[in-house]
């Protein structure tokens, strides 16, 4: 039976059905953890709430725009600067952040004036910026506040300002996910349409479901660049506003976290007829299948293969010298939604670690499905996992590394399980060829760290070694390797710079040959 | 030139300083010994508080939600605390105080939680679990009221108020610290033992700052027991540092067991640490030893050091905590700087009349503005375009990208300070935390003056 | 021979599973149509037959397509082997297997939502 049961859950028994044990010759159709559904309260779940989900997480990476929560002031404060998107817009969106400030008069009599002043005050402190986007929030979906008459009143005020106005409370289903939802629909319904864009090349494509978390969208972009592709808009990473109002016209949609906007792209196919084409952006080989399948939807695939080939070669020697050192080392990949399977075969293949657990905070049963496919036999598959399911499992799994959030980190810390920031990434960026590479170091030396080799030593019982010196990392990862491997000198370790992102922005024309000259202005 | 007082003009926040109430109530609740509050509203009233605190202390807090869903906003959540009580009793068999917070979202819905807690008592704690000692304690924190700053003093008042229980008088002094770090914790604590005060400490949150051990599972948790907080009612006195958290828990207890209480001064500085020292041998009859003499003198010569020759003239902004604000702007006077911007973060009605308000625009002689209910777009403002020119800035790490684009050094004071290591650890309080804010602050200049090349070689010979 | 067939397709269905997310679309609907229409076109690019994409939308089941039939031809050297006619019996199969792990055997609950 597939279904595993937790001993700190037993008293819980609904919680049975949301972990799976990848057995082996079962298929998903033997067993599937549940997905999205009520949180059980109390169970100190990882979950957040649809307001997170809509405004965090894909509301505020847009970067030229004034996003304002109407509410209290905590939902604003806690969205921000909490999550690393960032944007070549010097980081707009990341520095400023806007809360209408509902105080208990406005909950009795009504907020809607309150909103209308915060709407002119914000664009008179930001006379360049002419969008906006208005959050609801628990308190003003509460109190029946119409944001959406509001805004319009606003905008018939002011012609050349534009408001978005997405309506998705924290109490808007079990978990973030239900924000995305609700963000996705709003836009496609009330935005996408509205703005007719121009055109620079014969190859246009919206990258969607891409946040740009430490310059993952930039890297990205970079390769399409590369291969004269022009990315109409980024939904939502490093994006702009009005790009995104102008989807529509792109040929192909090519989306990454379909967790999160998977819904977009399926009303999009639906009324535009533009195919979604899933990509992973994570791993040489996915990336590379994915590079490959939008140059063959151009019928530009020999540029694809040009990139591909260059950053092979480059980048290659240096995350096969970690693989050599990380082959065996057990890791939990414990995300949000999407990268549980974005990463639980590649990162096998690929860095050689045995994934031995996967979960999900907020996914739906899509995400197990992928997930589960992916990840090896014998893995464990949690859905909306608890603090006490997390300890459980560590314990029993014993993992050398574990992927996760900020905080589940630091208590995987105290039982001596070195973490990596599964959703803001420690030295990242890592999506692309360089920034894989950049995930693999970062793994190598949280686990061959001399520090957390200490760690283990118990000073009061243990024998304390005073004969024996330092350590390197390379002396700990090296200890079993051949003479061949550990020697091997087409292999290396990371040679790139400590911040990747410069240089890509200031990249110039003659880096873009296939961008059309006449268009370039727009293009680069 | 003159100190002046006002409100921020705008409607809207742009930049805030504070988070809301619940945040404030969970702080007060991680400070107590087996404790596990459960936030009764959204999942990110709980999920981002909890993120919030394991940045400010690269830690992680148990703290659960009632996890409100939809179904719960429209027709009613109680079941949802019913639940979430019992899951956490069920799984978590140390647990015995549980706070009940609420949200502005069950406020609004009109959840009545203190009828909930009586049913509970009376059925699911007597029915499941009558060998044990369990205390539901209501905490009602709606985010649309004050901020993170009130949600902090009114917890700390609903929770003494909960467990305060009239018995033997135990001759100790109750002290309410207010929203503190643990360093400020260790150097109270250490000044309460050189002058042989027999003290109870609310909150003991010094094991906020847990190891990592090599075998078993440390996480971090506060130790205030629930002795202690029965034991407030029998305190012979107790003292608030800081009035506006911890000093309606203080007022409580003089109304209810007549235990005189007295408010302030925050400890920040000689001069307030040399007050608090001066109010504790009136309230206990202990007397001042010679050692904390030795010990102001080491932060004195410290200052010293540093005043006229560095410090003097440097026009400084500060935001954060009120208490902290007030305390750092006094302190700044003493060291000869010029506090010239204080940012206080919510519409507290009662700043206009606080006496250490009121001392600041009567004696202060250079341009000083002190704006309440303030976000932190009022100190980028001034700064981008209306001219304020500062040396430094004191702050929590959430104003730092004004800081940065301005290129205006700043020492990160308050909560949170996740952007520097090891903040927390240290303190601001006591004739230690004198001496650490004043040479935060030198070095933050010295560092200063080397990046941009001013009279960086004057360091040569100091 | 029954069983040397099923493990071939297995073979390829684990392919599928491990390196493709086209399959794992969010409604019956949605699984349906990329499971038919883009293992028809691997079957017809596996026969070498010429595959002419009616629109966009099918241009990207055929660039699915593409990457897949290479990917086999590269991973299952067996595959190279095989006749036209044995290849459209084994992705039939593959179709068939594909069809119940995704759509008819799958305990997602969500496939058959109505909306997006």
């Amino acid at each position: 039976m597939p279904y595993h049961e937790f001993d700190c859950s037993t008293c819980i028994p609904e919680r049975k059905k949301h972990a799976v044990v990848k057995g082996p010759g079962e298929t998903l159709a033997d067993a599937l953890p549940a997905g999205y559904l009520n949180t059980v309260p109390g169970s100190i779940s990882e979950r957040g709430c649809a307001y997170c989900g809509a405004k965090h997480v894909i509301g505020t990476p847009m970067k030229d725009v004034i996003h304002i929560s109407h509410g209290p002031v905590g939902c604003t404060y806690d969205t921000w600067q909490t999550k690393r998107y960032i944007s070549d817009n010097d980081n707009f969106q990341l520095k400023y952040t806007f809360a209408t400030d509902m105080k208990e008069k406005h909950v009795i009599f009504g907020a809607e004036k309150l909103l209308k002043q915060n709407i002119l005050e914000a664009f008179k402190a930001f006379p360049d910026i002419k969008r906006m986007s208005l959050y609801q929030t628990c308190a003003s979906a509460l109190i029946g506040d119409d944001i959406n008459a509001i805004a319009q009143e606003v905008m018939d005020e002011l012609p050349d300002v534009d408001i978005f106005v997405c309506n998705s409370p924290g109490f808007r289903g079990p978990s973030q996910s239900g924000g995305h939802h609700t963000i996705c629909i709003a836009w496609f319904n009330d935005k996408v349409g509205t703005v007719e864009p121009e055109i620079t090349s014969d190859y246009v494509i919206n990258y969607v479901g891409e946040y740009n978390i430490q310059g993952d969208q930039e890297v990205m972009q970079d390769y399409f660049k590369r291969m004269g592709i022009q990315v109409l808009s980024t939904f939502t990473g490093n994006g702009s506003y009005d790009d995104l109002r102008a989807m529509h016209r792109a040929h192909l949609n090519v989306l990454e976290c379909a967790r999160s906007s998977e819904y977009l792209c399926n009303e999009l196919r639906v009324k535009y007829g533009i195919p979604r084409l899933d990509i992973d952006g994570f791993g040489f080989e996915p990336l590379a299948d994915s590079l490959r399948k939008v140059g063959l939807f151009f019928g530009i695939q020999d540029r694809a293969e040009e990139i591909i080939q260059a950053e092979t070669a480059r980048w290659k020697p240096e995350l096969d010298w970690y693989k050599e050192r990380l082959k065996g080392k057990k890791v939990c990949l414990w995300p949000g939604g999407s990268k549980l399977w974005h990463w639980a075969r590649v990162i096998q293949d690929e860095m050689g670690v045995e994934v031995v657990s996967v979960y999900t905070k907020f996914g739906h049963q899509g995400d197990m499905e992928k997930g589960i496919s992916r990840a090896g036999e014998g893995a464990l598959a949690i859905d909306d996992p608890n603090e006490l399911e997390s300890l459980e499992a560590m314990y029993k799994l014993k993992p050398d590394c574990i992927f996760t959030g900020k905080r589940p980190g630091e208590f995987a810390k105290k039982i001596r399980v070195p973490y990596l920031n599964a959703h803001a990434y420690h030295n990242g960026p890592w999506k692309g060829f360089e920034g894989w590479v950049r995930f693999a170091r970062d793994i190598y030396n949280a686990i061959y760290s001399p520090i957390h080799q200490l760690a283990m030593l118990d000073i009061s019982n243990d024998e304390i070694p005073t004969d024996k010196g330092f350590v390197t990392r390379r002396i700990l990862s090296d200890a079993n390797l051949s003479d061949e491997i550990r020697n091997a000198d087409n292999l290396r370790q990371y040679t790139g710079k400590f911040d990747i992102i410069p240089d890509l922005r200031n990249k110039t024309a003659e880096d873009f040959p296939y961008l059309r000259q006449d268009k370039l202005e727009k293009a680069i | 030139m003159a100190c002046n007082v006002t409100e921020r003009q705008r409607a809207g926040v742009i930049n805030p300083i504070f988070t809301c109430q619940p945040a404030g109530a969970q702080f007060a609740s991680i400070g107590i010994k087996d404790c596990i509050g459960i936030v009764h509203g959204g999942q990110g009233c709980v999920m981002f508080v909890r993120l919030i605190f394991s940045q400010h202390f690269k830690e992680s807090f148990e703290l659960a939600s009632s996890s409100v869903h939809e179904e719960g906003a429209v027709f009613g959540a109680l079941k949802r605390v019913e639940e979430a009580v019992d899951v956490l009793l069920m799984r978590y068999p140390h647990v015995k105080v549980i706070p009940i917070i609420t949200t502005c979202s069950t406020e609004i819905i009109g959840d009545d939680i203190d009828g909930l807690i009586n049913k509970l008592n009376d059925e699911l704690l007597q029915e499941k679990y009558p060998d044990r000692e369990i205390h539901l304690v209501p905490i009602h924190s709606p985010s649309f009221v004050g901020s993170m700053i009130s949600g902090y003093d009114s917890a700390v008042k609903d929770i003494v108020k909960y467990f305060a229980t009239k018995s033997e008088p135990n001759g100790k002094l109750n002290v309410f610290t207010g929203w503190v770090n643990p360093g400020d914790v260790t150097a109270l604590k250490h000044i309460l033992k050189e002058m042989d005060i027999d003290a109870t400490v609310l909150f003991e949150i010094e094991e906020f700052d847990s190891p990592l051990m090599p075998s078993g599972q440390h996480v971090s948790h506060g130790t205030t027991t629930i002795d202690d907080l029965k034991s407030t009612a029998n305190a012979s006195a107790s003292i608030a540092l800081n009035r506006y958290e911890g000093g309606k828990a203080a007022q409580f207890l003089e109304s209810k067991y007549g235990i005189p209480v007295t408010i302030g001064p925050t400890p920040i500085g000689i001069r307030n640490t040399d007050n608090f020292l001066q109010n504790l041998k009136q309230i206990t009859g202990k007397p001042i030893p010679r050692s904390l003499v030795k010990e102001r003198g080491i932060a004195i010569d410290t200052l010293t050091d540093l005043t006229h020759m560095f410090l003097a003239e440097k026009k400084v902004a500060i935001y954060g905590n009120p208490d902290l604000v007030i305390g750092l702007a006094q302190f700044c006077i003493d060291l000869e700087m010029k506090p010239s911007l204080l940012l206080l973060g919510d519409d507290n009605p009662n700043y206009g009349e606080d006496p250490r308000i009121k001392e600041l625009k009567e004696k202060v002689d250079w341009e000083m503005d002190i704006i309440t209910n303030a976000d932190l777009f009022e100190l980028e403002d001034r700064i981008k375009n209306k001219g304020l020119e500062l040396d430094l800035i004191l702050g929590h790490s959430k104003g730092r990208f004004t800081a940065i684009d301005n290129k205006i050094p700043m020492v990160r004071v308050g909560f949170p300070t996740y952007d520097r290591a090891g903040m927390f650890r240290h303190p601001v309080v006591g004739y230690a935390g004198a001496i650490w804010l004043a040479e935060q602050m030198a070095n933050a200049l010295f560092t200063d003056m080397e990046y941009k090349g001013e009279r960086e070689w004057s360091l040569n010979v100091w | 021979m029954e069983d040397l067939m099923k493990e071939r397709i297995e073979q390829l269905i684990d392919y599928i599973m491990k390196h493709c997310l086209w399959q794992f679309h969010s409604r019956t609907w949605d699984r349906e149509r990329q499971n038919r229409e883009i293992l028809t076109k691997t079957k017809q690019i596996l026969c070498q037959e010429s595959v002419e994409p009616a629109d966009r939308l099918d241009r990207c089941h055929w660039v699915d397509a593409v990457v897949l039939a290479e990917a086999y031809r590269k991973n299952y050297p067996w595959i190279n082997k095989l006749d036209t006619s044995e290849i459209a019996v084994l992705m039939k199969g593959v179709h068939e297997r594909l069809d119940y792990l995704t759509i008819t055997g799958s305990l997602n609950l969500e496939l058959t939502d109505q909306h997006y």
